[in-house]
């Protein structure tokens, strides 16, 4: 038996020899061939140093490494495979970082911070927007001294034209950070301003915007904080304001076009004049509930091709903001249909637009706080229970693996959240779930710390990049950095 | 074709009532099996179509005693007989504060008693008469679309 053991030795080092000839015995193996494949696509990678006359900004709120993970694994097993091996649009972007999304008092950041950290550049307190650190949250007196300018005021300045987009009300925090600066994210209407603060609120802010030519579009929800209190919108909801301004018709009287409906959106004209959409009372639909209004793709060409009349080329900040509000809800069904719809986003982006001119970068705010179990076999649905790794084959067992309490388990779980099995009282055990039942769209995943909403983390984020100076997100960044890399691209000669 | 449904009889109803009375101390009351069976049994978004409206099945269940799963929103007043039924957990009371959005597809529940408090994170199920169409609560002024009256719950 030695012998043999020597003389399987000696063969291997043979194997070995032959590899520095250029042979190994697995190149033939199909994994193999395909790693070769990546690796000359790779290598023909060079670096674009033109100047970028677009710049497209997409971040899907709240969905960071292990979320998107799970929004691969659900868009690949809806396309019939394991999941595992499916290749998201935007991972097909050549550049990529991890970003570190802290705020300057938050290991846990929230999306108003980060939110300014990717729109201006400097990281700043959780909750404000449009302010640096010195600022303390509500403190109305010191937004002017606190003030940072965005990158949709500069590039507007320069001539670009400006959109924003999201899914969440366009006065929320992300869309927020784009254009306003408020020492709370919750100013958005006048009611929610302190007597004495004399910044404007956030929707005041946005109408502003639009009437300086700041912002050139804008579409999303949030229609009740335009709206005075005493009046009903198009689908017989109040508004909110307090101060009796119907800030939709002041936009209207300054000939901006106005959509409520997936019907009126298709009567704007895209010929560059500006465009208000206000397609909810408050956020738009979650992809799997949507009707009536358009999804964040549709509203994405129509940003598109109303930002391309202008010559000098556009800034476009687009956010997928319900992923995030999916997770707090602990329903994973919806953080990942929301994620798969955010894809075509990238898609529909890439498509119509050229890396020779045109800067996309794919990014989140922040992760949230989302674990995943093993040991799952393949092809295991990713918002269901976890089946046992087949030895002999590839394609999970189609038994259920079970916990030492003797209960089936989900692959996915929060950390914390309305899932919790504890009870009030801190006592508690898990409920026995069917598959049928974990993968049921309305489906709460389990978690363990009760808490109202589950929340968010401080884990990194992916950021993903085409076009002039994509190269520079690299390594890993600051959040802040962003902001550098996209002033880099707008104004590199 | 209307699907045939069993409505509640008289004596269904003496029944029920009895079996609210024994357990009347509690919010919480079983049903006798044999009741239980026959009842429908279905999820709070089988009411509703994706555009909202009520749905194909909510509208052949009209009047009916139902059985629907859900989650009991953090009620609006104590010592109410209504409480609001939701599809996934929910952990404010909308009504209350004035910044959180009711969900669009909700059940209004009125109840033979004065509701036990369940906790918002704990699936119920609850039985009751089917009413579709506009109702606005005379003590609350919650308007609702679907209700179920006369309804009893039990945990699931």
């Amino acid at each position: 038996m030695k012998r043999l053991l020597i003389a399987s030795t000696a063969l291997s080092l043979l194997g070995g020899a032959a590899l520095a000839g250029g042979h190994v015995t697995q190149e033939k193996n199909e994994w193999y061939k395909a790693a070769q494949q990546e690796l000359k696509a790779k290598m023909a990678v060079a670096p674009i140093t033109s100047k970028a006359k677009n710049i497209i900004l997409l971040i899907a709120d709240g969905n960071g490494v292990g979320s998107n993970y799970a929004t691969r694994l659900y868009q690949g097993q809806q396309k019939g495979g394991y999941g595992d091996e499916n290749v998201m649009f935007k991972e097909q972007l050549p550049h990529l970082a991890l970003v570190k999304t802290y705020n300057t008092n938050a290991q846990t950041p929230d999306s108003a911070g980060t939110g300014t950290a990717m729109h201006s550049g400097v990281k700043t307190k959780a909750g404000v927007v449009g302010v640096d650190e010195t600022l303390n949250r509500g403190d109305c007196s010191a937004v002017a001294s606190a003030r940072v300018d965005s990158i949709a005021e500069i590039l507007s300045g320069q001539g670009k034209a400006v959109g924003v987009v999201s899914t969440a009300r366009l006065t929320h925090a992300t869309p927020a950070s784009a254009y306003a600066h408020a020492a709370d994210r919750n100013f958005e209407d006048d009611s929610k301003l302190p007597e004495d603060c004399t910044t404007p609120d956030i929707a005041s802010q946005l109408i502003t915007a639009m009437d300086k030519g700041i912002v050139d579009l804008a579409m999303g929800g949030g229609r009740r904080h335009f709206l005075p209190k005493e009046a009903t919108d198009e689908e017989g909801k109040n508004g909110k304001r307090t101060d009796g301004k119907n800030l939709i018709e002041t936009a209207r009287s300054s000939g901006v076009q106005y959509a409520w409906d997936d019907v009126s959106a298709k009567r704007l004209k895209l010929d560059g004049s500006p465009i208000l959409a206000l397609f909810e009372s408050s956020h738009m639909k979650y992809e799997h509930d949507r009707t009536g209004e358009p999804s964040l793709a549709e509203m994405t060409e129509k940003a598109i091709k109303a930002l391309s009349n202008d010559k000098d080329g556009y800034f476009l900040s687009i956010e997928a903001g319900r992923v995030d509000h999916a997770s707090h809800d602990s329903n994973l069904h919806r953080t990942v249909t929301d994620g798969v719809a955010f894809d075509e986003v990238v898609r529909v982006a890439m498509e119509m637009t050229s890396p020779e001119d045109t800067l996309i970068i794919v990014t989140a705010d922040h992760e949230h706080a989302l674990a995943f179990n093993g040991y799952c076999g393949r092809g295991t649905p990713i918002t269901g229970l976890c089946y046992g790794i087949n030895a002999d084959g590839e394609k999970h067992t189609g038994e259920l693996n079970l916990a030492n309490d003797g209960k089936p388990y989900s692959v996915a779980t929060f950390a914390n959240g309305i899932g919790s099995i504890l009870s009030e009282g801190g006592q508690g055990s898990r409920p026995v779930v069917t598959q049928d039942e974990a993968v049921d769209p309305d489906y709460v995943q389990q978690a363990l710390i009760p808490l109202d909403y589950e929340t968010h983390s401080g884990e990194d984020v992916a950021v993903y990049a085409r076009g002039p100076w994509a190269h520079l997100l690299n390594g890993t960044v600051e959040q802040n950095f962003i902001f550098h890399v996209m002033m880099q691209a707008a104004h590199s000669h | 074709m209307k699907k045939h449904v069993r409505k509640i009889s008289d004596p269904d109803r003496r029944h029920l009532l009895r079996t609210a009375a024994a357990f009347g101390a509690l919010g919480l009351l079983p049903f006798h099996p044999a009741t239980a069976q026959d009842i429908p049994s279905l999820k709070l978004r089988e009411l509703y179509t994706k555009a909202l409206d009520f749905s194909r099945k909510a509208q052949e269940l009209e009047g009916s005693i139902v059985r629907i799963r859900g989650y009991m929103a953090p009620p609006l007043k104590a010592d109410s007989s209504f409480f609001v039924l939701t599809k996934r957990p929910m952990a404010v009371c909308p009504f209350c504060e004035g910044e959180a959005d009711w969900p669009d597809d909700i059940l209004a529940i009125y109840t033979q008693r004065t509701i036990e408090v369940v906790h918002f994170t704990r699936p119920l199920w609850v039985t009751g008469e089917l009413a579709l169409g506009n109702h606005k609560d005379a003590d609350t002024g919650f308007f609702s679309k679907l209700r179920l009256i006369n309804a009893r719950y039990e945990r699931a």
